[in-house]
């Protein structure tokens, strides 16, 4: 018999963690791609005329939000759960009668949750901005869902393998930053050289971003059935190897 | 999924039943072919040296340890198969304080009901119960960090409680006690054991063992190597008491 009302509580603990952290989780993302959409949006693409056919400004939305639904469904169960390893509350988790697959859709609901909240906030205060209405919520919502499944679980396997908080940093630093920002944020693909065009197929993140933007605007650089294949892949993937290392107790279970 | 369902199959079988557990780290063996039972409503005292296996095999009870070989079942129900139900059975109370830092006092409870299955509703009037049994009732807003030793120690035995288990596993439950908390401490686990709870306790303050259990198991080095009635142990050992005894089973072990 499924735990539906432990599954919830993680949720809800998950909630309250992100609301007592609010000054640092939720307000500064949406501020800063406020900055990047006046600065890159409206200050400098003003010297850009069209990016894919549409304003630059209009192009740069989905990109940020994008951006900031792979961080903060990162950091929301990379941090949650290994602060709770470091400070061994994840043990009343452990005692409960909770199944190993509750306790992980527990916290990747919450970061899911996070990562959408905050991607849709963006989304919102952007569309507030440049006046332009999505193409498809369907298929924006489903590239949000999937990316932010896709980085909540690595975020879990992130916080069963770290020894220390710098750890957790490994992989946003290294990783997570330096991919998103040349994962077509800024610029179309088709505006690159075509050995970089060529590189940055190999970067999973592109993907991401070039459905989110087919979901908004109705234009991207690659097939949205490609996108939509890779990070359905790649969120199933993940999804796996988080729940089988939950399963054998990695860091968890001594 | 609370734990005082008394009219199931669980109702005839040990509390506890441990048969030849063994947990090794690697080329270590913590616990070595252990095997012991504890009967419903007994009070049950688990003594050995600091690295013994104590907490190797509470942690093997209550889903804290993996292990390859053995079985561990709690009033029947098996803790690996069964886990569910021997879950909702146990009541932990840890050496350590392992507790949530963004939850005041109160929502730790509530939460902690929350993962045994119980909604916050339901779990209501026993939070409020135990908030009162451990004078906590004016201290429900504060963080774990904001308690003092004492009331840290009464929140964490609260909180073991508040799923209504079967059976309280008590790891050292009166470290750090002044002798007034500690008094009042024993005279509530006496109340739960008469009421019908079964409790094992292990401690490193053998007279609270001595004054508290009614049957020892004493582990060493993995091994168990005394498990009877208290007074039966003593007396078979020709000893004045438990301290006696212990140190005449497991030995002095040097301080380097």
């Amino acid at each position: 018999m499924t735990n539906w009302v432990g599954f919830g509580t993680i949720v809800r603990r998950e909630f309250k963690r992100t609301m007592m952290t609010i000054n640092q989780v939720v307000w500064p993302p949406i501020i800063t791609t406020l900055l990047f959409l006046f600065i890159f949006g409206v200050g400098l693409g003003s010297s850009v005329r069209l990016m894919n056919g549409v304003p630059y400004i209009v192009f740069l939305l989905p990109g940020l939000v994008m951006l900031n639904v792979i961080a903060s469904s990162y950091d929301e169960a990379a941090s949650s759960l290994f602060q709770q390893r470091f400070q061994l509350s994840i043990q009343e988790l452990l005692i409960a009668p909770l199944s190993d697959l509750e306790l992980l859709l527990g916290y990747l609901t919450g970061s899911i949750l996070r990562g959408i909240v905050i991607g849709g906030l963006i989304m919102f205060i952007g569309l507030l901005v440049v006046h332009v209405a999505p193409q498809n919520g369907l298929i924006l919502f489903g590239f949000m869902f999937a990316t932010s499944l896709l980085f909540s679980s690595l975020g879990m396997i992130g916080a069963l393998l770290a020894r220390t908080f710098d750890n957790l940093a490994i992989v946003t630093t290294f990783f997570i930053t330096p991919l998103t920002y040349v994962g077509g944020v800024f610029s179309s693909l088709h505006a690159l050289p075509p050995l970089v065009q060529r590189v940055s197929l190999f970067n999973p993140i592109l993907y991401m971003i070039d459905g989110l933007r087919y979901g908004y605007i109705g234009r991207s650089d690659i097939s949205p059935a490609i996108d939509a294949a890779v990070v359905a892949t790649l969120a199933a993937v993940a999804f796996t190897i988080s729940l089988l290392m939950v399963r054998k107790g990695v860091n968890l279970r001594v | 999924m609370q734990g005082d369902g008394r009219a199931d199959i669980g109702a005839t079988a040990p509390a506890l039943k441990v048969s030849h557990l063994v947990k090794r780290y690697g080329t270590f063996t913590a616990v070595d072919d252990l095997s012991f039972d504890v009967a419903p409503g007994e009070f049950f005292g688990f003594l050995g040296p600091n690295g013994a296996g104590k907490t190797t095999t509470i942690n093997a009870i209550v889903g804290l340890a993996t292990f390859r070989s053995g079985n561990i079942s709690v009033f029947g129900a098996d803790v690996v198969r069964e886990y569910r139900r021997a879950r909702s059975y146990i009541g932990l109370s840890p050496q350590d304080f392992n507790f949530d830092r963004y939850l005041t006092a109160e929502e730790i409870l509530t939460y902690q009901a929350g993962y045994y299955g119980i909604t916050p509703a339901r779990a209501k009037p026993r939070v409020e119960e135990l908030l009162d049994q451990f004078e906590l009732s004016d201290k429900r807003r504060l963080t774990y960090l904001q308690l003092s030793g004492g009331f840290k120690r009464r929140l964490a035995l609260a909180r073991a409680l508040v799923h209504s288990p079967r059976m309280l596993i008590l790891d050292e439950p009166t470290a750090g006690l002044d002798v007034e908390l500690r008094l009042e401490l024993w005279d509530f686990l006496r109340t739960i054991n008469a009421a019908g709870m079964t409790v094992v306790l292990t401690s490193h303050y053998l007279e609270e063992v001595e004054l508290l259990c009614s049957r020892i198991g004493i582990i060493n080095y993995g091994r168990l190597v005394a498990l009877e009635d208290k007074r039966a142990l003593i007396a078979r050992h020709g000893q004045g008491s438990l301290q006696d005894v212990f140190l005449e089973l497991v030995g002095r072990r040097p301080l380097a």
